[in-house]
């Protein structure tokens, strides 16, 4: 009998090898191979419209160079910064509440639950439509309300002053459920002993939120923070419906000017710089992620 | 579960505002449904409104009286122009990448979950990383290898894209429903003669139905929302329905009806997909982040 086991145990990782080579390879070829390419990229000067600059590494470090001095790019930074800070911390507050809301277990509210998932599993490409139908002066029916009552509002994304407001707006829309959903997952993983023990003391709902929820579900709630966070770098779609980037470069993030840079201008050595030090920056945070979960699955395993 | 009221009842009188607030204490329940409801119109409004206009007439496309003559006029010139071509590229795209990545990579979550490998955390590292990278930066080597490739703008090239999401997405996703089919089964499968993948085919896979099907509409959702892939690496053969609206934004402006309405065709698969598979939805969109 125990040969026989042996011979599972081995068989098994034999298989085991083979059903894994294959997922391996097409992984390494669609994401090593594109990321190998991608930083060899960033060390020429590559523009398909000049001949000769295709693997031209005469000067490797003149893109990161031109970066630390370009303002535009420094700007596209300072605007991600903004955008990525406001639209988590909104999510975070109104993904809360709306689970806080929805935690209660009546059929309504859980009827509810599938509703509040639209905007976030919507195609982001109609997201951006149905926002710039709300942000058009003269089909809004906000902008129609706000006249009717004799408080016309001028539009809000082509204002300097509000573009990237609008876009933090609709952005927050889109992605609230998703705090929305990880806030009620961990609400609901709660034991109701602490709970009833809190109200039996006399405690007040803001206590019993406090002192009791939170430390629950304040790991979940930075969890879904970074997430969103990571992800709130990939913003494209909706600026590219609502604002282009502008009015000037206002609501130009850093995604959109390295995507300008390669796609508008073929400046493919400068947008690949831009894009490497992006995942750069992404490496570092998904780390971050993992040290935070990585405990959680060690007292899984 | 009736929670005892005594104390908070006992302390009401010392408090100013006793009575309101015991109204809403005794009231919590239906009151939190009516914030429950007026909440979720005002949320899906935007959203409603979409769909409302593409049904009106053009004449009064701004309208907002409540009561008006729903028209099709919007969905029958959709049907006669491009749109139905690049609705079709973004059904054969979304399914064949989903396809695949399930072919690819539910094999290599199942061994992941079985094997102990010493590297499977490494590994894992990886696929959460390759969730995690920006597009710009698949789209720029992509779109410059597709030119040598003669990839660009074919269906086959956006698959192979797709596949950089999903083949991630399958095994992140995959591993957990694996995990929780005891291998005892798949043991006495084995003693009655059954080959590992034999074995994993008739005990485990049925075993996992549930979440290979979650699985699958989520791949499936996160392709057919792809808007940036698409805008960048087909022209007009290949180009999906996100970039046909796109397209037609920029050739025709904004004719309000027909972008209502080509708008209300694409997302309606997805919403109505989502809603069934609402519990994996956190799961699979959090990979990773969320605790079983």
């Amino acid at each position: 009998m125990p040969v026989r086991r042996l011979g599972w145990a081995q068989q098994r990782q034999r298989s085991f090898i083979l059903g894994l080579a294959p997922a391996l390879l097409v992984l390494a070829l669609i994401t090593i191979a594109p990321a190998i390419y991608l930083v060899l990229t960033s060390l020429t000067p590559l523009n398909l419209t000049l001949p000769g600059t295709a693997w031209d590494f005469s000067a490797p470090a003149a893109n990161y160079l031109d970066l630390i001095e370009d303002p535009r790019f420094t700007r596209s930074v300072w605007v991600q910064v903004k955008l990525s800070v406001a639209t988590v911390i909104l999510q975070l507050l109104v993904g809360l509440g709306v689970a806080l809301l929805l935690n209660g277990s009546t059929p309504i509210r859980e009827m509810a639950r599938s509703g509040f998932l639209i905007p976030m599993v919507l195609p982001p490409i109609v997201v951006g439509i149905l926002w710039r139908v709300m942000y058009a002066v003269d089909i809004s029916p906000f902008h129609r309300f706000m006249a009717f009552i004799g408080l016309p509002v001028p539009s809000l994304i082509t204002d300097p002053n509000w573009a990237l407001t609008a876009i933090v707006i609709a952005e927050t829309w889109e992605w609230f459920p998703f705090t929305m959903l990880m806030a009620l997952a961990a609400l609901q993983m709660i034991p109701s002993s602490p709970l009833e023990a809190a109200r039996i003391d006399g405690a007040n709902d803001w206590q019993i939120f406090r002192f009791v929820m939170l430390p629950y579900i304040q790991s979940t709630l930075v969890v879904a923070a970074i997430f969103r966070l990571i992800d709130s770098i990939k913003a494209f779609p909706l600026i590219f419906v609502l604002t282009d980037g502008g009015p000037g470069d206002v609501t130009e993030v850093t995604n959109y000017y390295a995507y300008r840079q390669a796609f508008t201008f073929s400046l493919w050595g400068y947008g690949s710089a831009i894009a490497t030090l992006m995942v750069a920056g992404v490496f570092v945070l998904s780390y971050l992620i993992d040290r935070l979960t990585g405990a959680a699955y060690a007292e899984a395993d | 579960m009736q929670r005892p009221i005594e104390p908070q009842a006992a302390r009401a009188p010392s408090s100013r505002s006793a009575p309101s607030r015991y109204f809403f204490r005794r009231n919590r329940r239906w009151l939190g449904d009516i914030g429950t409801v007026v909440l979720l119109l005002l949320v899906l409004f935007p959203f409603v409104w979409l769909v409302q206009m593409s049904f009106r007439p053009n004449q009064d496309i701004l309208g907002y009286e409540l009561f008006f003559t729903p028209t099709l006029q919007h969905y029958r010139a959709l049907w006669t122009g491009a749109f139905p071509a690049s609705f079709l590229n973004s059904m054969i795209t979304s399914l064949t990448s989903t396809g695949l990545a399930m072919a690819i990579g539910v094999p290599a979550a199942y061994a992941l979950s079985r094997s102990g490998f010493k590297s499977s955390r490494r590994i894992a590292l990886w696929i959460l990383a390759t969730r995690m990278a920006p597009p710009i930066a698949f789209t720029i080597p992509f779109f410059l290898a597709y030119r040598h490739l003669g990839l660009s703008d074919t269906l086959l090239g956006l698959i192979i894209v797709y596949l950089t999401f999903n083949l991630a997405l399958v095994i992140w996703m995959m591993q957990p429903f694996f995990d929780g089919v005891p291998r005892e089964l798949e043991e006495a499968a084995w003693i009655d003669g059954c080959g590992v993948w034999e074995a994993f085919c008739r005990v485990t896979l049925p075993l996992s139905a549930p979440g290979l099907a979650a699985t699958a509409v989520i791949c499936f959702i996160l392709s057919w929302n792809d808007f940036f892939y698409a805008l960048v690496l087909t022209r007009t053969n290949a180009s999906t329905a996100p970039v046909a609206i796109v397209n037609f934004i920029q050739y025709t402006g904004w004719e309000w009806g027909r972008i209502a309405a080509a708008g209300t065709l694409v997302m309606l698969p997805v919403v109505i997909f989502s809603i069934l598979v609402r519990n994996y939805l956190v799961r699979g969109l959090a990979a990773g982040g969320v605790k079983e």
